[in-house]
């Protein structure tokens, strides 16, 4: 079958591409030109991907024909007509034939105590924090071919603190060969008789070295003879040694502070190298990098708080030119009594954690004490402390009882434009009764995508009489029903898929359970434990288009907006409840969808003043980012949406001015957004680069530093999208979003 | 007096979340100034009692400030007027912190003739001082345009009867 479209490289044409049998293949004969001439859209859709390489564009290609195979022949016909109307987005469209899953908290734990495989060869457990941290880089890697969505850490303080300790273990017992033995070989010589030196050991062994050279019947090079016997000896110590042992530090000053440095030092070039293995192993289609991130900040041992003293310092270094990571997204949990007051025992890394922030925009900071938080966290198990994948994603609670963090993920998620339905029943509705009834007519009968005027509507008390809420609701009911009915179709496909098909997360049981499956045994049974999400965008222009206003503009619409989002939730419970799994509610993570939702809408409805007249519609339940409102406004009227967005949900607060120089600004907002009860918060702060002199911080039209202009020298500019970090906005961010940053209004 | 900016939360004019006031009017005229058109002292719009109960009003519902700074222009330049807004600001907000800018050096006001310099100095709690002086431009400085501007700590200078700086 051909399905060569005729395009100026080949002028005649194909009666392939003509004739009636393969019409409907035309449109993806051109979608193909696109991808391959680099004119498509798609390109940017997803500012992890260079859409303009050749791996970009194999993988464009594969994905665009999954999409379009899928709408074809596999979306039940309500949903691909509620697609059609842009009324709900499915995201990862071209996954959803194939039954793949969404993201993960890989039990890093687990993989690295008993080893693992993967596919091609197995490694056995780590012996020190070096290797633990390569082979999380690994895991990380296996584990992103067999979703499409993110990986995560959700302790990796808790995962990789043995490993510390084994590092330590290993410096000890050299550092007690090399200073200890020494020690002991010159005061035995030295001071002959005063052996209270094996008294401060409480060693018989050492005692009876000593008693042995003082009595001069050993010579020097025996000593060896006697450092073996000493080793075995120590060798029970080293056993049970660990960096917190102050007896161990008083015993063996030497050999204890050379393990701690060791241990130290190792650790420190563990993390370096760990960022930049996940910086730069593009070992997923496309050439991206693993859409990694890492939990961190609770484990209060100091081989856990040497894991996230380095993470954070090679984190400020940079890469290797010192330029910002744009990977793994990290996020610090906070939790009173642990780290948030003067006094607690990882307060020191929270500061530093902050600084960190403010140099590099990462860490986010999760909140353990939020009450949706606090519900499922136990004392004494870590895995049940609130922790992020990358965006906002959220999985805690479970039905079927696995109410942990590790193990599972988001099976899939579909978004609701909440725009649309606001323009139908808000403004729309009364623009039919006051403009020319027939162009409204045709507008809703949606025969024509024609514009439906080129002049602005500017929102006045004639476009906006009373909303019919009632009717809102109504088709807001339909919507979350064609999203669950998406939803389950799609877990239907992904539940019958065999164990082999995700090979390493199942194989592994990177997916709790999956390693008892068989090869072709399906996976339905694990997967249940796993989240069926509805997200919704747009709630400020959906307001608007109601009420005439925001929900930041006006406290009346804001008890609306509030309602609105506790319903949404309640549907999603309900829906738990009927169908017996896990759905839950969405602060979606609009990048892409942004600009998708608001394009078509306006092709409809034309330019509508704060609603359809910018390039993107507002995430999720945010203030829009060209509102002005003070940072702790911002945080008040935000927490309360947090609350019911058991799916995940961010907060951001955005500064404009050289953040790295103002630490305790960022403090202070974060200690509030966390006192409002903000489940996961950050602030966006802008990072330019010279790329001629290497300055960074804040740059105009010239680098402040050595003068060098934007028009000759490349600025690149990094900014924040949608929860994690794009190399540089202006090359990597899609139209919408560019727009987005640009209309972003700072609290300077 | 003038006002030709207000920023209501700020990172760049001192540590913490301040806001910012900028009186209009400076006759230092240095040479390479960022903000030229804050020279005039009819620049902006008149900084009315009922602008600056407005503005303080703003800054104590914010919780998240730890300060106001008061830029320019050089608010010396209105110091009797600037001085009656910063007892307003005090009585409204205790234990704010106040930081103004002044294109004068600590010295320079200390020994002025001028009784109301003095007045609004003791007001403030920081000065940062001096002109800005572009042969000693340096963007790393923190809060400043050029080397020779000070972060001058106002109570402790008193006390010591010199210069005696934060940072």
């Amino acid at each position: 079958m051909t399905i060569l479209r005729p395009s100026s490289t080949y002028p005649s044409a194909s009666p392939a591409a003509t004739s009636d049998s393969y019409a409907h293949l035309l449109p993806l004969a051109e979608l193909g030109d696109h991808i391959i001439h680099g004119e498509h859209e798609s390109a940017r859709e997803n500012a992890n991907l260079n859409g303009d390489s050749f791996s970009g564009k194999m993988s464009r290609l594969g994905s665009e024909y999954a999409r379009w195979y899928t709408r074809q022949n596999v979306l039940p016909a309500p949903v691909l007509q509620a697609v059609q109307q842009n009324r709900i987005y499915i995201h990862d469209l071209d996954h959803y034939a194939l039954g793949t899953t969404n993201c993960i908290f890989i039990p890093f734990e687990k993989l690295l105590r008993d080893g693992f495989s993967s596919g091609n060869g197995s490694l056995r457990t780590p012996n020190s924090i070096m290797t633990a941290m390569a082979q999380v880089a690994i895991i990380f890697q296996c584990q992103q071919n067999a979703q499409y969505g993110g990986v995560a850490a959700n302790k990796l303080d808790y995962d990789l603190a043995p490993y510390v300790t084994r590092s330590f273990r290993k410096h000890l017992r050299k550092g007690l060969r090399y200073f200890e033995s020494a020690a002991i070989h010159t005061s035995a010589n030295a001071a002959a008789g005063e052996v209270d030196f094996a008294a401060s050991t409480g060693s018989s062994a050492v005692s009876s070295v000593s008693a042995a050279q003082s009595s001069g019947l050993i010579e020097q090079p025996e000593s060896t003879l006697f450092q073996d016997t000493l080793r075995n000896d120590w060798e029970e110590l080293i056993l049970t040694a660990s960096m917190g042992d102050e007896q161990l530090a008083v015993r063996y000053p030497h050999a204890y502070a050379y393990a701690v440095e060791e241990t130290r030092t190792e650790t420190y070039q563990a993390a370096e190298s760990l960022i930049h293995n996940l910086n730069t192993m593009s070992s997923r289609g496309g050439g991206q990098i693993p859409f990694t991130s890492i939990n961190y900040g609770t484990c209060t041992s100091p081989e856990g708080r040497l894991v996230v003293q380095s993470l954070l310092a090679a984190t400020v270094r940079g890469l290797g030119h010192g330029e910002t990571p744009i990977f793994p997204i990290q996020i610090f949990k906070c939790k009173q009594g642990i780290n948030q007051q003067p006094g607690e025992p990882n307060y020191d890394l929270f500061l530093q954690a902050v600084e960190c922030s403010s140099r590099r925009l990462y860490p986010n900071f999760a909140n353990l004490d939020a009450p949706l938080n606090a519900e499922y966290m136990i004392p004494g198990e870590p895995d049940t402390e609130f922790a992020t994948m990358g965006c906002r994603t959220r999985v805690v609670a479970d039905r079927f009882g696995r109410n942990h963090l590790s193990g599972k993920g988001n099976l899939s998620f579909n978004t609701i434009n909440l725009v649309k339905l606001g323009i139908d029943h808000g403004i729309h509705r009364h623009q039919l009764a006051s403009v020319n009834r027939q162009q409204a007519q045709r507008i809703d009968s949606r025969l024509e995508n024609s514009k439906f005027t080129d002049a602005p509507i500017h929102l006045t008390d004639s476009t906006l009489a009373l909303p019919d809420e009632k009717e809102f609701y109504r088709a807001l009911d339909e919507c979350i029903a064609i999203a669950a009915e998406a939803l389950l179709h799609r877990y239907r496909i992904q539940a019958v898929q065999p164990a082999k098909a995700s090979d390493f997360m199942m194989r592994e049981g990177v997916w709790e359970g999956g390693d008892h499956l068989q090869p072709d045994e399906p996976v339905g049974d694990c997967l249940k434990h796993g989240t069926l999400s509805i997200g919704f965008i747009g709630l400020a222009e959906c307001m608007k288009a109601l009420y005439g206003a925001h929900h930041g503009e006006d406290e009346q619409v804001y008890e609306h907006a509030l309602e609105l989002i506790t319903y949404m939730r309640r549907a999603c419970d309900a829906l738990s409840e009927r169908h017996n799994l896990n759905f839950s509610l969405m602060a979606t993570p609009a990048e892409g969808l942004s600009g998708k939702f608001v394009q078509m809408d306006r092709q409809i409805y034309g330019s509508i003043e704060g609603v359809t007249d910018r390039e993107y519609y507002t995430n999720s339940f945010h203030i829009p980012v060209y509102y002005p409102v003070t940072a702790a406004r911002k945080i008040r009227m935000e927490a309360p949406f947090h609350h019911h967005c058991n799916a995940g949900s961010i907060s951001y607060i955005e500064l404009d001015g050289n953040a790295r120089q103002n630490p305790e600004a960022m403090t202070s907002i974060i200690r509030y957004a966390l006192s409002q009860n903000i489940s996961y918060f950050s602030i966006n702060h802008p990072i330019d680069r010279c790329t001629s002199c290497g300055y960074e911080g804040i740059i105009g039209s010239h680098c402040p530093d050595c003068g060098a202009s934007e028009q000759e020298v490349h600025i690149a500019r990094l900014r924040r999208v949608t929860g994690y970090l794009t190399g540089d906005y202006q090359t990597r961010f899609n139209p919408a979003k560019q727009a987005e940053v640009r209309d972003r209004l700072k609290h300077s | 007096m003038n006002i030709c900016g207000y920023i209501p939360e700020s990172i760049n004019e001192g540590p913490g979340l301040r806001a910012v006031v900028f009186i209009s009017g400076c006759t230092h005229r240095c040479p390479g100034c960022f903000s030229p058109h804050t020279w005039s002292f009819r620049a902006g719009e008149p900084f009315t009692p009922e602008l600056q109960q407005q503005i303080i009003e703003e800054m104590a519902e914010n919780p998240l400030l730890s300060g106001l700074t008061i830029a320019g222009g050089d608010p010396f330049f209105s110091a009797a007027e600037v001085s009656e807004f910063v007892q307003r600001v005090r009585e409204a907000i205790p234990n704010f912190s106040i930081w103004i800018y002044s294109g004068y050096t600590w010295e320079e006001l200390i020994h002025s003739a001028i009784p109301e310099y003095l007045k609004l100095l003791q007001l403030c709690d920081v000065l940062i001082d001096g002109r800005f002086v572009q042969q000693q431009r340096d963007v790393s400085l923190l809060y400043r345009g050029s080397r020779n501007q000070r972060i001058v700590d106002i109570n402790r200078s008193m006390d010591q009867g010199k210069a005696v700086c934060l940072l």
